[in-house]
C-alpha cells in the first residue's frame, strides 16, 4: 500500500502546485485577494505533503522494501541505517524528490513572511516557485517515479511499473544492488544536499526578480528582500563545491580535488554568476545603477541552476560522473527554453524602466571596481561555458568531437583569477562615487610593503616558479590590506571610544557586519588560494613497488612499508590494508593506512592514507592490490604542499558568512 | 557599461534581434546535443561496425601503419580509449601493458590503444612514460569513439570476440592486469 500512497501524494502535490500557480495569477489579474490567498495556501500545503512523500520513501528505504525498484537500486541489506536513509538522494528519482522537497520548504518559508509592504510581489513569487515545483513534480509523476515496483509478467519478464500489468505478480528481490561504494562516504552524504540547497535557494531571488519585472516595481526592493536568500544560496553552493573537492581528495585516490569535469563545471557555473550578483546588487542598493545587469545576472543564475541539473542528468555531456541517460532530458530542455525565453522577454519589456539613476563618474570608484569584478567573473563563465559547449559546437561544425582538458581551463582561467584576487585587495579601499589614485595609495601603501617583500623572501628561500611567486604576492597583498583594514577600524575605535582591542574589534564588526563579514570571506578566499597554488604548482609524486621493510623517499620524507592485512569487513567488502611508517630526517612521525576495498558487486575503492599538516600532506595510495603480496606491494605517494589551507579557508568562509548574514534589525 | 541618463528608451531593434538570435542559437545547440545524446549506444552482443585506426610511428601492427578491425577477425580485440590528459588512464596504463605482454606471444589477442582527443607530442610522451608497446593511434575525427557512442569519458575499454561481436564494456580504469585477464579468458573460453 505504501508505494501507492506515496505516488498518490506526488500526484496530489503536482495538481496543487499547478493550482497554486493558476490561482495566484488569477489573484493578480482579477485583483482578487481570495484567489491569491487560495494560491498561497495551496503553495503552503505542498511542503507537508512532500515531507510525507519523502518520509514514505525513506521508510521504504530503511525497511528494505526491495520490491520498490528505487529501493532495490540504491540500497542493500548490509548497508548501515544512515546510508539507507540518505540513499534518498543516492539515485535519480530520489534526488529529484529531495530537490522538490527542498523547493517546497523554501517556497513555504517565503510564503510565510510578512507581505504587508510587498503584497504586489506575492502572486508572482507564488507563480514562479510553484511552476518550478510543478516542473520537478512532472518529472516525478510521469518519468522518474521513485515508487515503481518490480513485477513479473505471465511471459516471465521482470518489469518496473507503478501499477500491476495485466496478470503480473509482484516480485520482491531478496537483496538490493546497493549504493555505489564511491558514494558511501560522509562527504558524499552532505555534498549533494548542500549543492541542492544552493541551487534551490537561488530560485527565490529569481522569483522576486520576475515578480519585480511583471509588476513593474523595479526599485531595489526585490534585492533587499532577497539579500539573505542569495547569501544563503551562495553559502550552500560554495560549501557544496568545497565538500565535493574534499570528497574527491579523500576517496578517489588520485591525489587531486578538482578535475574540470563537465559535471563539476556544471555546479560551478551558477556560482560564477551568483558571486558577481552578490557584489553588483550592492551597487544598485548604494548607487541605483546596474539594475538591468542585476536582473540579467539573476535570470542567468537561475537558468544555469536548471541547466546544470539538466547537464548532469541528460547524458548530453561526456563525463566521468556517469549518470544514466534518461528520458527527462527533453523535459528539462523544454523547461529551460520556456523560462529563458519568458525571462528575457520580460527583461526587454522593462528595459527602459531599469535605467540607472546615477552615472558612473570615476574609473577608480568602488562601483567601477565592482563592475570590473563582474566582467572578470563573466570571463571565467565564458571560458567554462565554452569548454562545456565546444565539443558540441565542434561536432556540429566539423563532425569531430573534441574535448578540452584541464590545461585549457587552467591556462584560460588562471590569469583571470589572478586579476580577481588583486581586485579583492584594491576594491574595498575605493570609495563609492569616486576615488583618486592618491586616496587609494594612502590606504594601500603600508600593507603593500610587506606584500611586496613576500616574493623577495620566497625567492630568497629558493622559490623559482614565477606563477607561484606572482600568486603568493597577490595573496599577500589581499591578506595584508584586508587585515590592515580591520586594524584601521579597530585603532580608530580604540582612540575615539577608548575601547580595548577586543571590544573595539567586536563592536567594529557588529556595527558593519556586511562589510567585515565580506572582508572575512575575502580572507577565506585567499587562504583557499594558498592551498590551490600549493597543490597545483608544487605537487610531486612517485610510484614504487616496496618489499616489507623497504622505503621510498619523497620531498624529504621517508615512507617505509611495514605490513599488509586482508580481511572481510562486516558489510561484505573485502579490505586490503597496508601499514606504512613515515619518517623525516630519521625521526618517526606517524603510521598511515592506505587501503583498497573490494565490494561484493565488484566495485572498488582506493582510500589513501594521509599524513596531514599545515605545511603539506603526504598522500599514500595502495595502487594495485591483486598484484601484491604480504611481502611486496606497489604504492603511489603524492606530496601535496599547503593543501590544508584550502579546507581551512572554507571554515573561515563559513565564519565570514555568519558575520555577514547574522540576523539584525532590518535596515530600511 | 556606463548608463547615460537620457530620455528613457527601449532596447533598439538590432539589439533585440541579437539577443533573441543568441538565445535561440544557444538553445538550438543544446537541443542538437540532446538529440545526439539519445542516439543508441553499441551494446554488448552487437556486431561492432568496422573501423580503421591509423597508428603512431613505432606503434605499428606487424609493420602496417594502420589497422582495420576486420583484419583482426579470428582474434579477441581489446579496444582501450585513453588520452594523455586523463588522470585515471595513468592508473591502468601499466596494467594494460602487463596484460598485453602476457597475451602477445600467443597471438590470439590484440590490444588497440585509441587516443581520444589529444595532441601527438603529449600522446607520445605518455606512451613512452608507461612503456606501452601495443598498437596505438589517434582517433581521427573521433570516428571510432562515435562508433561506440558511449564515451562518458576516458578510459573506456571494449572487448570484442573472434567474430567481431562486442562482449564486455569497462567504463573507468582497470585496477589490475588480472581484471583484464579475467575478461579475456572468459571470451577466449567461449570460443
Amino acid at each position: 500500500m505504501l508505494p501507492e500512497f506515496g505516488f498518490g501524494i506526488l500526484v496530489l502535490t503536482f495538481l496543487l502546485s499547478l493550482f497554486a500557480a493558476v490561482a495566484a495569477a488569477l489573484g493578480h489579474f482579477h485583483t482578487s485577494e481570495r484567489w491569491l490567498e487560495s494560491g498561497r495556501r495551496a503553495m503552503l500545503l505542498t511542503f507537508p505533503l512532500l515531507t510525507l512523500a519523502a518520509g514514505v520513501l525513506v521508510y521504504l528505504l530503511v525497511s528494505g522494501r526491495f520490491e520498490v525498484q528505487y529501493v532495490y537500486s540504491v540500497t542493500s541489506r548490509t548497508m548501515p541505517l544512515y546510508l539507507k536513509a540518505t540513499a534518498l538522494w543516492g539515485g535519480q528519482s530520489g534526488s529529484i524528490l529531495f530537490w522538490s522537497w527542498l523547493m517546497a520548504a523554501f517556497a513555504t518559508a517565503v510564503s510565510l513572511r510578512k507581505w504587508d509592504r510587498d503584497r504586489e510581489f506575492l502572486p508572482w513569487v507564488v507563480v514562479v516557485t510553484s511552476l518550478t515545483l510543478a516542473f520537478f513534480l512532472t518529472l516525478l509523476v510521469f518519468f522518474e517515479n521513485p515508487f515503481t515496483r518490480w513485477w513479473q509478467t505471465p511471459g516471465g519478464d521482470f518489469v518496473a511499473k507503478m501499477f500491476a500489468p495485466a496478470g503480473a505478480t509482484l516480485v520482491t528481490p531478496r537483496d538490493g544492488e546497493g549504493l555505489n561504494p564511491l558514494l558511501r562516504h560522509p562527504g558524499m552524504i552532505i555534498h549533494p544536499p548542500m549543492l541542492y540547497l544552493g541551487f534551490v535557494a537561488f530560485v527565490i531571488p529569481y522569483a522576486f526578480a520576475i515578480a519585480a519585472l511583471v509588476t513593474g516595481r523595479t526599485d531595489d526592493r526585490w534585492i533587499r528582500i532577497t539579500r539573505r536568500w542569495t547569501l544563503l544560496a551562495w553559502l550552500f553552493l560554495s560549501l557544496g563545491l568545497v565538500l565535493g573537492m574534499r570528497w574527491a581528495y579523500d576517496v578517489l585516490g588520485w591525489g587531486g580535488y578538482w578535475g574540470w569535469d563537465p559535471v563539476e563545471i556544471a555546479a560551478l557555473l551558477p556560482w560564477l554568476t551568483g558571486t558577481p550578483f552578490l557584489h553588483s546588487v550592492m551597487i544598485e542598493e548604494k548607487r541605483g545603477m546596474l539594475k538591468q545587469w542585476n536582473m540579467f545576472l539573476i535570470i542567468l543564475t537561475y537558468s544555469l541552476v536548471i541547466f546544470g541539473t539538466f547537464l548532469t542528468r541528460s547524458g548530453v555531456l561526456s563525463s566521468v560522473h556517469a549518470f544514466a541517460r534518461s528520458a527527462i532530458g527533453p523535459m528539462f530542455f523544454a523547461f529551460i527554453a520556456v523560462t529563458s525565453v519568458v525571462s528575457v522577454a520580460l527583461l526587454l519589456h522593462r528595459w527602459k524602466d531599469l535605467k540607472a539613476e546615477m552615472q558612473m563618474n570615476s574609473l577608480l570608484s568602488r562601483e567601477a571596481f565592482f563592475l570590473l569584478n563582474n566582467l572578470l567573473f563573466m570571463g571565467v563563465l565564458i571560458v567554462c561555458l565554452w569548454g562545456v559547449l565546444f565539443p558540441l559546437i565542434s561536432e556540429i561544425v566539423t563532425g569531430q568531437k573534441v574535448t578540452v582538458g584541464p590545461p585549457f581551463y587552467e591556462r584560460a582561467v588562471g590569469p583571470l583569477l589572478g586579476v580577481l584576487i588583486a581586485l579583492m585587495g584594491i576594491a574595498p579601499l575605493a570609495a563609492w562615487g569616486r576615488s583618486t589614485l592618491r586616496t587609494l595609495g594612502r590606504a594601500a601603501w603600508k600593507p603593500s610593503i610587506p606584500a611586496l617583500l613576500t616574493p623577495v623572501l620566497l625567492f630568497a628561500l629558493g622559490m623559482r616558479n614565477w606563477i607561484a611567486l606572482v600568486g603568493f604576492t597577490l595573496i599577500a597583498f589581499v591578506l595584508f590590506i584586508t587585515l590592515y583594514e580591520f586594524w584601521r577600524g579597530v585603532r580608530a575605535r580604540m582612540k575615539s571610544q577608548g575601547e580595548g582591542l577586543f571590544t573595539a574589534l567586536a563592536r567594529l564588526v557588529s556595527r558593519n557586519r556586511r562589510r567585515y563579514g565580506g572582508y572575512l570571506i575575502h580572507i577565506a578566499m585567499v587562504v583557499m588560494a594558498i592551498g590551490i597554488l600549493g597543490i597545483e604548482v608544487f605537487q610531486t609524486a612517485t610510484q614504487q613497488s616496496l618489499a616489507v621493510g623497504e622505503s621510498l623517499d619523497l620531498a624529504g620524507y621517508t615512507v617505509r612499508y611495514d605490513s599488509l592485512a586482508q580481511f572481510e569487513h562486516t558489510d561484505g567488502r573485502y579490505v586490503t590494508r597496508a601499514v606504512l611508517s613515515i619518517f623525516r630526517d630519521g625521526e618517526f612521525l606517524q603510521e598511515v593506512y592506505p587501503r583498497y576495498d573490494l565490494y561484493p558487486d565488484g566495485q572498488t575503492m582506493t582510500i589513501p592514507g594521509v599524513r596531514t599538516t599545515l605545511a603539506d600532506d603526504l598522500y599514500v595510495v595502495l595502487v594495485n592490490w591483486e598484484n601484491l603480496s604480504v611481502f611486496q606491494a606497489p604504492f603511489k605517494v603524492y606530496h601535496n604542499p599547503l593543501i590544508n589551507w584550502l579546507w581551512i579557508g572554507s571554515l573561515i568562509f563559513i565564519l565570514g558568512y555568519a558575520v555577514a548574514a547574522w540576523p539584525q534589525k532590518e535596515q530600511e | 557599461m556606463t548608463d547615460t541618463i537620457s530620455p528613457k528608451k527601449g532596447v533598439p531593434v538590432w539589439a533585440q534581434v541579437l539577443i533573441w538570435g543568441g538565445l535561440l542559437g544557444l538553445l538550438a545547440l543544446v537541443a542538437i546535443g540532446l538529440v545526439r545524446a539519445q542516439r543508441p549506444m553499441l551494446i554488448v552482443g552487437a556486431q561492432v561496425p568496422d573501423f580503421t585506426l591509423p597508428l603512431y610511428e613505432g606503434y605499428d601492427y606487424g609493420g602496417a601503419e594502420e589497422i582495420a578491425l576486420s583484419d583482426l577477425r579470428g582474434r579477441v580485440v581489446v579496444v582501450n580509449f585513453w588520452a594523455s590528459w586523463c588522470k585515471p588512464c595513468e592508473g591502468e596504463a601499466a596494467d594494460l601493458e602487463a596484460a598485453w605482454r602476457l597475451y602477445q606471444p600467443g597471438g590470439e589477442v590484440v590490444f588497440l590503444g585509441v587516443d581520444y582527443v589529444d595532441t601527438e607530442p603529449d600522446a607520445r610522451s605518455y606512451l613512452a612514460k608507461f612503456d606501452i608497446t601495443y598498437p596505438n593511434g589517434p582517433d581521427m575525427g573521433t570516428e571510432i569513439s562515435r562508433i561506440f557512442n558511449r564515451n562518458l569519458g576516458v578510459p573506456e575499454t571494449y572487448f570484442i570476440d573472434r567474430s567481431g561481436i562486442l562482449r564486455y564494456i569497462k567504463i573507468g580504469p582497470f585496477v589490475s592486469p588480472e581484471e583484464i585477464q579475467a575478461v579475456i579468458e572468459a571470451i577466449l573460453l567461449e570460443g
